[in-house]
């Protein structure tokens, strides 16, 4: 799952025609590994409801949600190398788009549904056009400083409830199939089929040329730029499908919490979503998600025994960075390689 | 004045030694807390302010000399990797405090008491806080000092050598490691500093880290990284945005702001008073 070395090495001896050979069964190869991981995890997120209560299948569609939202980030974070605050501005866009639409306006859920994807995918577009121009820390608080806009607008405006937010969201209507989306069982399904159709659009797109692109301009972008690749563009496009996807998971968390209200367009918010795809490895494919049920059944775990889970995920966030660069991902896979091969490349 | 007593020290630890200390939030808690001890066991304000600052001090040193300086070694110099190490920080030291005084101890509402003479009002053409006018005068004072100390002797002279050829000064027989975790240690103490003085003109809370960041952040980038004068002129700017909007335009207060910091970072990154930046 880490692209990163062959596309560097490939950039490096500048002969691409002469590694294409042995290069291809790799990325086969690869391919297969992660259809047999894929399918896998798929089934074992299906068989979750059979087996658990119904407190822990509402827990789980929190992850497949936060999966959603830091999966997306990743895209910018681990494949891109952009590290960006305001993610959680996405998030309440599609939150409040679908609260808006469906609540005060009352369209049926599934064209909102869309509708707040399609918006927070344009607005996340706009913004990434202004702000990948920046770099590294500035591009940082950039997007803080967009998100910590759309955090006050949504807290000033009226028509949404102010800080107090909006309450009785309706869900999905799943009739059609003979489901009730207000039972959580079927709302994990929802969820479930929401997740692996962002996951795939995410993978064909990190498998794509423009992918390829996005890793190359983490590894180094003037060489990108030199090679002519014009980055901006990729970066912005980048930042907009993250979005997207920031959106999904909004537009899904309102439903799932019946509710929504300005916190979830706070920097802290953006912070959390980071902290997960840190722990849960940014390099890896999977990490995110990892990331996300890690959080999640934590602060679950851990909100039962203290209010201050901030302070173990504060320290576990620093050791993560400064020992583990891999996180939860990347620990698995170095396990993984050296069980293949004892002499095999480490992972970092 | 508070938001520029921060930003001193940001800007110094960032502009000396290209690290965007997130953490910066922390200290700022941790000279608030711990001055607030002080200020319960000795009952006075001054002994709170002078004793406060020096735990973010010594907690400085230490993180910059035992954890940030051997990551940098190691070849961590990324920008990002130090930004987000200070976060969880952040996170942490919120959580840590939330734990220890909230849940352990149950206090709430806390608050240094200010000291005598500075409690009340003083006329000038309208009634003035003493106390506000105090907190001008240090900042001008802390601000004069740092500025001294880091154009004007020869230890800003060791500094500032470090941070152009780090092997070059190590060789004339500085210990620069020392020297920056010094630096990083005065940024701490500032922050500290701010951290007792907001703890008496306002209250202490869990958030209150979280919440100076941001517009400490926007100054420091108005300013310019690393400059001293521009965080001056970058407070005054902020303060007056935030004054004037809310009193104009209300619905617009928490908005302005952060339209100046989106503005400025992609017109003029290197604010008004940096320079420009060096190619990576």
């Amino acid at each position: 799952m880490e692209h990163s070395q062959e596309d560097s090495g490939q950039g490096k001896n500048g002969s691409n025609v002469s590694n294409d050979d042995p290069m291809q069964p790799r990325a086969a190869r690869e391919h297969k590994t992660f259809l047999y991981i894929a399918s896998a995890g798929l089934l074992f997120l299906i068989a979750i409801p059979f087996f658990v209560g119904e407190y822990y299948v509402s827990l789980a569609s929190e992850i497949l949600i936060f999966a959603i939202l830091t999966s997306g980030m990743n895209l910018l974070l681990g494949y891109t190398g952009l590290v960006s605050l305001g993610h959680a501005a996405f998030m309440g866009v599609g939150a409040y788009a679908t609260a808006v639409g469906s609540s005060l306006l009352g369209y049926p859920v599934w064209f909102v549904m869309l509708a707040s994807i399609f918006v927070s995918l344009l607005i996340a577009y706009g913004i990434g056009l202004l702000s990948v121009r920046t770099k590294a820390v500035q591009f940082l608080l950039i997007t803080l400083a967009f998100g910590q806009m759309f955090h006050a607008i949504a807290e000033k405006t009226r028509y949404t409830g102010g800080d107090d937010g909006m309450t009785n969201i309706p869900r999905i209507d799943l009739s059609f199939m003979g489901l009730d989306a207000d039972h959580d069982r079927a709302f994990y399904f929802f969820v479930l089929i929401c997740f692996v159709i962002a996951l795939a659009i995410l993978r064909l797109v990190v498998d794509s040329p423009f992918g390829r692109v996005l890793v190359g301009i983490r590894e180094n972008e003037k060489r990108m730029l030199a090679l002519g690749y014009s980055t901006f563009p990729y970066k912005a496009l980048a930042f907009g499908i993250s979005g997207m996807l920031a959106g999904l998971a909004g537009s899904l968390w309102v439903q799932h919490s019946f509710f929504v209200n300005p916190h979830i367009m706070t920097w802290q918010m953006s912070g959390e979503a980071l902290l997960m795809v840190i722990i849960g490895g940014s390099k890896a494919f999977f990490g995110p998600l990892l990331g996300a049920a890690f959080y999640v059944l934590a602060k679950d775990f851990l909100s039962d025994i203290t209010e201050a889970y901030l302070m173990f995920f504060g320290l576990l966030f620093v050791l993560v960075v400064a020992f583990f660069n891999g996180g939860i991902a990347g620990f698995i896979s170095r396990v993984f390689n050296k069980f293949k091969s004892p002499s095999g490349k480490d992972g970092q | 004045m508070l938001i520029f007593l921060m930003a001193v020290g940001l800007t110094v630890i960032f502009g000396l030694m290209d690290i965007l200390n997130l953490a910066h939030g922390a200290f700022y808690m941790v000279g608030a807390y711990f001055g607030y001890v002080v200020f319960q066991t000795t009952d006075s304000f001054w002994i709170s302010l002078a004793i406060g600052p020096l735990l973010a001090m010594a907690l400085g040193f230490l993180l910059q000399f035992f954890v940030l300086q051997p990551l940098i070694d190691r070849g961590r110099t990324a920008h990002l990797d130090m930004a987000l190490l200070t976060f969880g920080l952040l996170f942490f030291t919120i959580g840590l405090f939330d734990l220890i005084f909230f849940e352990t101890l149950g206090l709430t509402f806390m608050s240094i008491d200010k000291p005598a003479g500075l409690g009340s009002y003083i006329d000038i053409g309208i009634p003035y806080p003493t106390y506000r006018l105090f907190v001008i005068v240090l900042g001008l004072i802390v601000a004069l000092a740092v500025w001294l100390l880091l154009d004007r002797t020869v230890i800003g002279a060791v500094v500032r050598a470090g941070v152009d050829d780090r092997e070059m000064v190590r060789a004339m027989g500085v210990n620069i490691y020392v020297v920056f975790a010094c630096v990083f240690a005065l940024g701490c103490w500032l922050a500290g500093l701010a951290g007792v003085v907001a703890g008496a003109g306002l209250s202490i809370d869990i958030n209150m880290g979280v919440q100076i960041l941001i517009p400490t952040l926007v100054v420091v980038v108005l300013g310019g990284l690393g400059s001293v004068k521009g965080c001056f002129f970058g407070a005054l700017i902020v303060g007056m945005t935030e004054t004037l909007s809310q009193a104009y335009v209300p619905a617009l207060a928490l908005f302005a702001t952060y339209i100046l910091l989106a503005a400025m970072l992609i017109f003029r990154p290197q604010g008004f008073f940096g320079r420009a930046p060096k190619t990576v």
